[in-house]
C-alpha cells in the first residue's frame, strides 16, 4: 500500500509565559526562562524547587466552568491545547455526518490526573472521609484527556493514551503519524499533557536525586544540559497540542501546512530502568532516519532530550555523534528544556512544536545558560544564541524515557 | 439551607445555570444535569446535610423530584 504524507496543519499549547505560539517562540529564542521558584504551602514541609507552571491558565476561563469541572488539571491543559491546534487548523469544531469516523486521538501523558487522585487520598487519610466523589475515576483516569478531546471534536476514530514517562507524547505522536501515513486516519490530534506538582508525584521526583536545586534568585537558570554545572532537570507542568492530516486532505482545503511529518522510530535500551544506553538512542535515532528516507548530511537541527541530568546528557551525545559521524561537529543541537521545562508527558509534544517552528520560521532556538559546556557533551554544534535566517531542511526532536524506551520524531520543512 | 437552595447552588457552580431557572418542573437533564453530574449532585447532598442514600433510589427528573427525594431523607433520617 502506498504510504501518504502527513501534513502537520495545526500547532497549540498552554504556554507557561502566557501568551500564544508566536509569543512563546520568541521568548525561547530570546533565551527567555520560562522556570520560576515553587514554595508551597504543605505542612508540615513545603515543596521548594525551581518549576514551570501555567500562571495565566484559567481553566474555567479557558473551557468554561461545566467543561473544566469534569476534569483533573492534565485533562484542562489537554484540552485546551487540542482547541488551541484545532483552531490553527481551520478544521470546523462540529462534526458533519460520518466523515470524522477515522479521525482520532493519541494522547501522552505520564501521570494522568494525579491531582485527583492526591485529593482522594487526603480526603480518605487526612480529613478522615468515608466516601470520595463520583467524579474521582473519570478524573483520574490516564485516558480522560483523549476521551475528553474526541468528545468535544467529535472524532469517531481511535481514542487512544500512551504513557512513556519522558516519551509519552513522541510515542503518541509517531503513533498518531503511522496512522495517518497508513490511510488509517485521515486526521489525528496528537500532543501531551501533565501536570507533575501533586505533593506526593514531586516529592517522589526528589528521592530520585535527578531534579534541580534553586531559590527565587537561582531558579531561572536551573536548568543547564550539557553544562559542567548541570544539577539536574526541573520539571514543570503544560499541554502540547499538533493536527496530523493526509496531505492531500490539508491541501484540497486549502489548509496552512507548517510543516511535514516524515519519520519516527522507538527502541528500547532493554538494561536498565534509569539509566540510558547510548546504544538503544543510537537505533531510534537510526530508524527514524531511515523511516523518513533522511542521510544525516539532511538533518539541520536536532531538538535534544537534554534534561541536565549527569548521566543523561553524555549518552545523549555520545549517541548522536556515533550516528551523524563527521557531520555531528557542524550539526546544530540545542535543548530548550533549560527554559520551558521537563514537562513529562508534555515535553516531547512541546519540544516538536519548537522543532517544527525552527524549520517553519529558519531559526534555531538556543540551549540556554550554558557558558560552561561539560567536555563530555562535547562533539556537536551547540546552539547557545538563537540562529535566525537558517535554511533549515529537516530537523529531529529526541525523547528517552525512564523505563529506557527511546523515540524520535523527523520533520521536514515545507518549500526548502 | 435547604434543598432547592443547595441544589441551586450546585447547578449555578457546576453548570452556570442561572438560579431563576431551577424552578420545580424544570427537567434536571434539560439543566444539564447527566448521570455522572447526578451523582456528583447526590454526593453533595449527602455530604451538606449528613444523610444517606441508598443505592436504589428512583433517580428523580425533574427539580421537584429531587427536592422531594431530599426532604424526604432529611426528615426520615432525622429520628
Amino acid at each position: 500500500m502506498s504510504q501518504r504524507r502527513v501534513a502537520i496543519t495545526g500547532l497549540g499549547l498552554v504556554s507557561p509565559y502566557g501568551g500564544d505560539l508566536a509569543d512563546f517562540f520568541a521568548r525561547l529564542c530570546a533565551g527567555k526562562s520560562a522556570v520560576r521558584y515553587l514554595l508551597t504551602d504543605d505542612l508540615p514541609r513545603p515543596l521548594s524547587i525551581p518549576f514551570v507552571s501555567c500562571p495565566g491558565f484559567d481553566p474555567d476561563v479557558a473551557l468554561g466552568k461545566p467543561l473544566a469541572s469534569m476534569m483533573d488539571r492534565f485533562a484542562q491543559l489537554a484540552m485546551a491545547a487540542a482547541f488551541s491546534a484545532w483552531n490553527d487548523s481551520g478544521l470546523p469544531r462540529q462534526a458533519e455526518g460520518d466523515q470524522r469516523d477515522d479521525w482520532g486521538v493519541a494522547w501522552g501523558t505520564a501521570l494522568g490526573g494525579t491531582l485527583a487522585y492526591e485529593k482522594g487520598y487526603r480526603e480518605l487519610w487526612q480529613k478522615g472521609r468515608e466516601r470520595l466523589s463520583p467524579l474521582s475515576v473519570v478524573l483520574g483516569m490516564n485516558n480522560a484527556a483523549n476521551a475528553h478531546i474526541s468528545i468535544q471534536l467529535g472524532l469517531g476514530g481511535v481514542s487512544m493514551s500512551h504513557t512513556v514517562a519522558c516519551a509519552s507524547s513522541a510515542i503518541a505522536i509517531g503513533e498518531a503519524f503511522r496512522r495517518v501515513r497508513s490511510g488509517e486516519a485521515t486526521v489525528m490530534l496528537t500532543g501531551g499533557s501533565d501536570v507533575p506538582q501533586a505533593y506526593g508525584v514531586a516529592r517522589a521526583w526528589e528521592a530520585l536525586r535527578v531534579m534541580a536545586p534553586g531559590d527565587a534568585e537561582t531558579s531561572a537558570a536551573a536548568c543547564k544540559p550539557f553544562s559542567a554545572e548541570r544539577r539536574g532537570l526541573v520539571l514543570g507542568e503544560g499541554g502540547a497540542a499538533l493536527v496530523l492530516e493526509d496531505w492531500d486532505h490539508a491541501v484540497a482545503r486549502g489548509a496552512r501546512i507548517h510543516g511535514e511529518m516524515v519519520g519516527y522510530g522507538t527502541t528500547c535500551d532493554h538494561s536498565h530502568l534509569v539509566r540510558p544506553e547510548a546504544a538503544g538512542q543510537i537505533r531510534a535515532i537510526g530508524l527514524t532516519l531511515a523511516d523518513a528516507n533522511l542521510n544525516p548530511g539532511d538533518v539541520d537541527y536536532v531538538n535534544a532530550h537534554g534534561t541536565a541530568t549527569a548521566e543523561g546528557d553524555p549518552v545523549e551525545i555520545t549517541a548522536l555523534k556515533a550516528v551523524f559521524g563527521d557531520r555531528a561537529a557542524a550539526l546544530p543541537v540545542s535543548a530548550t528544556k533549560s527554559m520551558h521545562g521537563h514537562l513529562l508527558g508534555a515535553a516531547a509534544a512541546i519540544e516538536a512544536i519548537v522543532t517544527i517552528l525552527a524549520l517553519r520560521e529558519g531559526t534555531i532556538p538556543p540551549t540556554a545558560h550554558l557558558a560552561a559546556l561539560d567536555p563530555d557533551c562535547a562533539g556537536v554544534d551547540h546552539v547557545t544564541t538563537a540562529r535566525h535566517g537558517q535554511p533549515l531542511r529537516a530537523a529531529l526532536s529526541n525523547s528517552f524515557a525512564f523505563g529506557g524506551s527511546n523515540a524520535v520524531l523527523a520533520f521536514r520543512a515545507v518549500d526548502v | 439551607m435547604d434543598s432547592i437552595g443547595l441544589i441551586r447552588e450546585f447547578l449555578q457552580d457546576r453548570l452556570g445555570v442561572e438560579p431563576e431557572n431551577v424552578i420545580p418542573e424544570a427537567s434536571l437533564a434539560e439543566l444539564g444535569v447527566d448521570s455522572l453530574m447526578m451523582l456528583e449532585l447526590m454526593f453533595e447532598f449527602e455530604d451538606r446535610f449528613g444523610v444517606k442514600l441508598s443505592s436504589d433510589l428512583k433517580t428523580p427528573q425533574t427539580v421537584g423530584e429531587m427536592v422531594s427525594l431530599m426532604d424526604g431523607l432529611i426528615a426520615s433520617q432525622k429520628h
